[in-house]
Order: C-alpha cells, then sequence, then structure tokens
C-alpha cells in the first residue's frame, strides 16, 4: 500500500518537475489559505503544486527520506527550524531577493530557533495561554499558569492534547525555561504535572473551538486563534496571557538544500510577504501573523483583538520553541505516557 | 455432495481462523519476546524484558483500574440484560423475532459513530441536560461528558447486546414444565428463580459475561471519546505502546498478558462447572 501511493506520488512528482515554471510547496494543513496559492498563481503564472501535512515529524521524515528534495518552498514549525538548519537541510536565504521583508515584525526576525533569521520566514504564529469561561468563574483571579493548580479546578481542566506544550507548562511553573534539556529538571516537571492531574477534564487540541463555545470545558490551556474563533461565538470566553511566561510557536517558510525551483521559491516567499497577502491569510484562519505591515489591511476587530494581537510588553514575555536533544524529547515522551496513565 | 460442501465449508472456516486469528495471536506472541529498537518494529533478538516492564507499578494500576471499570460494566449489563432476556424469551414468538431485530438494529451503523452521538447526548449543551433542564428536574447542567460516568455508560450501551444474546438463547430453550413442577413441590416463586432458573441458565450468564468483560477493557475509542483521551482502559495502553511509543514488543505483550488472564477465567469455570450442569446438582 505504503509502496503504491509512493510510486503515485513520484510520478506525480517527475511529471511536475518537468514543467519548469512550477514551484512546490509543502505546509501545514489550514496554514495556506487556498485564496493565497490561487493569487500567486493568477499574479505570477507560476503554477503551485501544493501539499499539506499534520506534523512536524512527518515533514522532517520525508524529507529525510530522498537526498533530492523535490520541494522548494516547506514550512515547519520554529523549533525544527534548529535541527534542519544544523542538519544542512535548509539553506541561507539570499536577502537581496525579498524585497518585502522588511515587513516582518522585528520581534520575530532574530528569534532563538533561528538567531540570525537567516534561514526562515516567520508566516503564522501562535500563543498558548489559559484560556476562562467568565460565566463559570467570574471572579476568579486567574494570571499565572499556577493558578491552574488550585483545588477550587478538580476535574475541569482542558489541556492540549500536545506533549511539549503540555510539559512548558509543568517547566514554566517551575521557573525553568520550556526549552529544557537537563533531565533532572523534565523529571521534576513530570511530578508539578502529576500534581496537576486531578483537576484535569480532558485532552484535546483538534476540537478546541466547539468545546469552548458549547462549554463542555470551561477553562484550560489553549492557543489564542482558537481561543479567539470561540470568543467570537461565545463572549464569555476570556483568554489570558500568563505572567509567568508562556510560549510562542511560530511556522515558518524555509528553503530545502538543493530545491529545484530556487527561483521561483524566491518569487512565492517575496509574494507572500506582501502585507495583503499576509492580511488575507489572517482573515481566513485568525493565525496571528509575523507580517508588522499588515496590519493596515485588517479590519478592526481582529487588528485590535488583544487576543490576536498582544501587545509588544506582553510578547517579551514569550518563549520561542527551540529543539530539545533527543534524550529529553525521549523522556518527554516516556513521562506523557505515564501522564496520561494515571 | 453433501459431505464435500460440509468440508469445505468447515475448511473454509478454518483456514479462515486459523490465519487470521491463530496465525496473528502467534505474531504477537513472537513479538513480544523480541527487543524494541526504536528504528523498526522489532529487533530479532529474544528477551523477556518486555514481560518485566508490565510489572512497573503504573501498569499495575491500569491494569486494576481497568478491571475494575470492566467488573461493573460487566454487571451493570448483566442485571440490565437478564430481565430482558428473560422478557423477551417469553414473549409470543412473532414478537420474540420483533425484539431481537430491534436489538440488533443500532449494530447498522458503526459503533464509532454511534459513539458521537452519545457525545451530543450527553454534551452541557446537549440532548439530555437540555430536556432535564426545560422539565425542570435539574436546575444546573449535569457534567456527564469526559468524565469516567460517560466511559462506563458508553461501554454499557455498546455492550448490553452482547449479554442480551447468550442468555436468550440458553432462556429460550428452558424447560418450563420445571417451574411449574418447582410450583406443585411449594417453591415461592424468589425460590424457583434461585434455585432453578439461575442455576440453569449459568451457561447463557457465562457466555455474556466473557463477550462483555473482555471488551470492556479493550475498547479504546469510548475513553478517548467520552472520557476526554485520558487512558482508563487497558485498550488504551496498548493503543499507546503501538502507535505513541511505538513500541510493538511491549504492545504485545500486554495483549498476550490479557489473553492469558482470560484464559485461565475460562479454565477455571471450564473445570469447575465440570462439562454440563446435571439436574440434580441444581435441585
Amino acid at each position: 500500500m505504503k509502496k503504491w501511493v509512493f510510486m503515485w506520488l513520484s510520478l506525480f512528482f517527475s511529471v511536475a518537475l518537468a514543467d519548469d515554471n512550477v514551484v512546490n510547496v509543502y505546509a501545514w494543513s489550514q496554514e495556506v489559505s487556498p485564496k493565497v496559492v490561487m493569487q500567486f498563481q493568477k499574479d505570477t503564472g507560476i503554477k503551485v503544486n501544493f501539499s499539506t501535512f499534520d506534523s512536524n515529524e512527518a515533514l522532517y521524515a520525508k524529507m529525510k527520506a530522498s537526498k533530492q528534495t523535490q520541494y522548494d518552498v516547506v514550512e515547519p514549525s520554529s523549533y525544527y527550524i534548529s535541527r534542519m538548519a544544523r542538519e544542512n537541510m535548509i539553506e541561507k536565504l539570499d536577502r537581496s531577493k525579498l524585497s518585502n521583508y522588511g515587513n516582518l515584525n522585528p520581534a520575530f526576525t532574530h528569534p532563538d530557533y533561528d538567531p540570525t533569521g537567516e534561514y526562515s520566514i516567520p508566516w503564522v504564529l501562535g500563543l498558548t495561554g489559559i484560556v476562562v469561561n467568565r460565566k463559570y468563574y467570574p471572579h476568579d483571579k486567574l494570571e499565572k499558569w499556577t493558578d491552574l493548580w488550585s483545588p477550587k479546578y478538580r476535574d475541569s481542566l482542558l489541556l492540549l492534547d500536545d506533549p511539549r506544550e503540555v510539559f512548558n507548562i509543568g517547566l514554566l511553573t517551575l521557573g525553568y525555561s520550556p526549552n529544557e534539556n537537563n533531565l533532572q529538571h523534565l523529571q521534576q516537571a513530570y511530578q508539578n504535572l502529576v500534581a496537576l492531574l486531578p483537576n484535569v477534564r480532558l485532552y484535546n487540541s483538534s476540537s478546541v473551538p466547539s468545546l469552548l463555545i458549547d462549554e463542555d470545558v470551561t477553562i484550560g490551556m489553549a492557543w489564542n486563534a482558537d481561543v479567539y474563533k470561540a470568543s467570537l461565538q461565545n463572549p464569555n470566553i476570556e483568554f489570558i496571557y500568563p505572567k509567568d511566561k508562556f510560549v510562542i510557536w511560530v511556522d515558518c517558510f524555509v528553503v530545502p538544500t538543493n530545491a529545484p525551483h530556487r527561483e521561483n521559491a524566491y518569487r512565492f516567499l517575496n509574494y507572500v510577504l506582501q502585507a495583503k497577502i499576509a492580511a488575507m491569510q489572517v482573515k481566513e484562519t485568525f493565525y496571528p501573523t509575523a507580517n508588522l505591515a499588515a496590519r493596515a489591511y485588517l479590519p478592526p476587530e481582529i487588528a485590535n483583538s488583544k487576543i490576536l494581537s498582544p501587545s509588544p510588553e506582553v510578547l517579551s514575555q514569550g518563549y520561542f520553541q527551540t529543539d530539545l536533544n533527543d534524550n529529553a524529547l525521549d523522556a518527554i515522551s516516556r513521562y506523557w505516557q505515564l501522564l496520561k496513565l494515571q | 455432495m453433501r459431505n464435500k460442501f460440509q468440508y469445505f465449508s468447515v475448511g473454509l472456516i478454518t483456514t479462515w481462523l486459523c490465519i487470521f486469528g491463530l496465525l496473528s495471536f502467534l505474531v504477537m506472541v513472537v513479538m513480544s519476546f523480541l527487543q524494541h529498537d526504536p528504528d523498526h518494529i522489532a529487533l530479532w533478538h529474544f528477551t523477556l524484558q518486555n514481560y518485566e516492564d508490565l510489572f512497573d507499578p503504573i501498569f499495575f494500576k491500569i491494569f486494576i483500574k481497568s478491571f475494575y471499570i470492566a467488573f461493573m460494566v460487566t454487571a451493570a449489563c448483566l442485571l440490565l440484560g437478564y430481565p430482558f432476556a428473560y422478557i423477551i424469551s417469553r414473549l409470543p414468538e412473532r414478537l420474540q423475532n420483533t425484539a431481537l431485530l430491534l436489538l440488533l438494529l443500532p449494530f447498522w451503523t458503526s459503533s464509532v459513530v454511534r459513539t458521537y452521538a452519545m457525545m451530543s447526548l450527553l454534551k452541557t449543551k446537549g440532548l439530555l441536560n437540555t430536556a432535564l433542564l426545560s422539565l425542570g428536574l435539574i436546575h444546573e447542567p449535569l457534567q456527564i461528558l469526559f468524565t469516567n460516568t460517560a466511559v462506563a455508560i458508553g461501554l454499557i450501551y455498546n455492550l448490553l447486546p452482547f449479554m442480551i444474546l447468550p442468555i436468550y438463547v440458553n432462556l429460550e430453550r428452558f424447560d418450563i414444565s420445571l417451574i411449574e413442577a418447582a410450583k406443585d413441590l411449594g417453591a415461592k416463586y424468589t425460590t424457583i428463580f434461585r434455585k432453578v432458573i439461575i442455576p440453569l441458565s449459568i451457561p447463557g450468564i457465562v457466555g455474556g459475561c466473557t463477550l462483555v468483560f473482555l471488551p470492556a477493557m479493550t475498547l479504546f475509542f469510548i475513553s478517548d471519546l467520552l472520557g476526554g483521551a485520558k487512558a482508563l482502559l487497558l485498550g488504551n495502553l496498548i493503543e499507546d505502546q503501538f502507535l505513541m511509543a511505538n513500541n510493538w514488543p511491549r504492545g504485545a505483550a500486554t495483549s498476550v498478558l490479557l489473553t492469558v488472564i482470560m484464559a485461565i477465567g475460562l479454565l477455571i469455570y471450564w473445570f469447575k462447572s465440570n462439562k454440563r450442569i446435571n439436574y440434580d446438582a441444581a435441585i
């Protein structure tokens, strides 16, 4: 079965490769709007072969599987960029070909996962914070992650069904960095999370907006774009940036080493760096953009939303997620299993 | 001619079961003694490590929890299913067929779909809460979804027919004259039920309990959907070993252990029951 799929795919791509005026884009599902792709094809005459993935692991495995990459532009999450750069899988970008680079928010051009900003173009981002339905908890003081440990939230919290996200709050509440490689600190974080378990009602990351709208969960951790979507339909829902810091994930465009259509890849990148195009994307999916100039093209309710566009002071409290070493990742996946089993 | 057909059909079923039942189980048994290897499914190297891993207190805890849930679900199914099966078996024959058809009707849709439907019933703003609230029976919506109660409701709902059918088959062949004889001899109805009906329907009860108990420990999607992705059942543990931890040998060891426990239970019953219950012993 797998072989067949692979054969069809390679056939498809060999045809695609033969045609010169194309760009092969491989991105997270739901993060590049079809509108953007269509507009690009119309404006430039370059055909986009667009495919999507649902996990960084899948993208990484596919890029590792063949020596000559088929992709011209891929969109990994921040913490995979440091790994890919280290392993020479992606190339340093030529800024002279990216005239719209200046549109980017300077806060995202020198992130920890790509300190010189040479490898990646930040595209969409998200922040993980506390969500609360004020109808159920009207006066609760919720400012920090540690507040979620309070016994009054017994059996009521929503946690994201994602090991690194959950470990982030385990580490942050102990004052450690979420990018901790120290196994002892990870063990402490695990014990800290065990103490949180009596409060956990469910793990979910794929249908958070509907759970919040229908009030099946009323408090927990969530991504800001999901909370924004829910708050449009249920005004009691509030998003809080925790004072004991939080994590920012950024999904970025990068160009694989030896990309077959390098020139078209640059044209694509420069195209999506336009403020108007970035704004078009935000209006579709509500994921905040790293494109500062795009603000001018956004409707005021999105541009001024405290959930989607936090102030620079708030943003400075965020951590960028970076890559962990294999030992730390193994430890997290083992602890995660134990957490779910208790 | 008839003989040939018999050989063919029996042979076909035997081959089918050997390939997809026995052989796949044997693959799991072999797998459970192999070494875990992150890059491949398993390493061709004999080890007992997978079984030693299962003595971890955490795994022990989930074994106990899963047994407890399965026990409660089986008991509930028995309490609900026994009277139900008894009533059906006493209906006129035409009504019996209709009742059985209605009992099996839910199987026309997949149980995953029915579990999603169950979610929309139990939600905070679901059908159940809306109905109870508008009737004034409750003032706050009941929080059932994503609790152990929801998992239990889902399991009982899904497994109840498996309890009713074997008991019904047993009771349907029940000889009514035995009850009349007991009445003639002056037994009260409770005594008849305790000393005649129950002992004679033990095979049906055991059959039903076996069909309910094992799935109640392994239907992982029910605890995933209704329990909020917290691993409650042994099935979640096995699923997790195979899919999340990518540790096939340990997953295999877990499911082999489960099979062994079930087999021991059945063997005990088999030896104790001494093949058949005779009427003398029952009375």
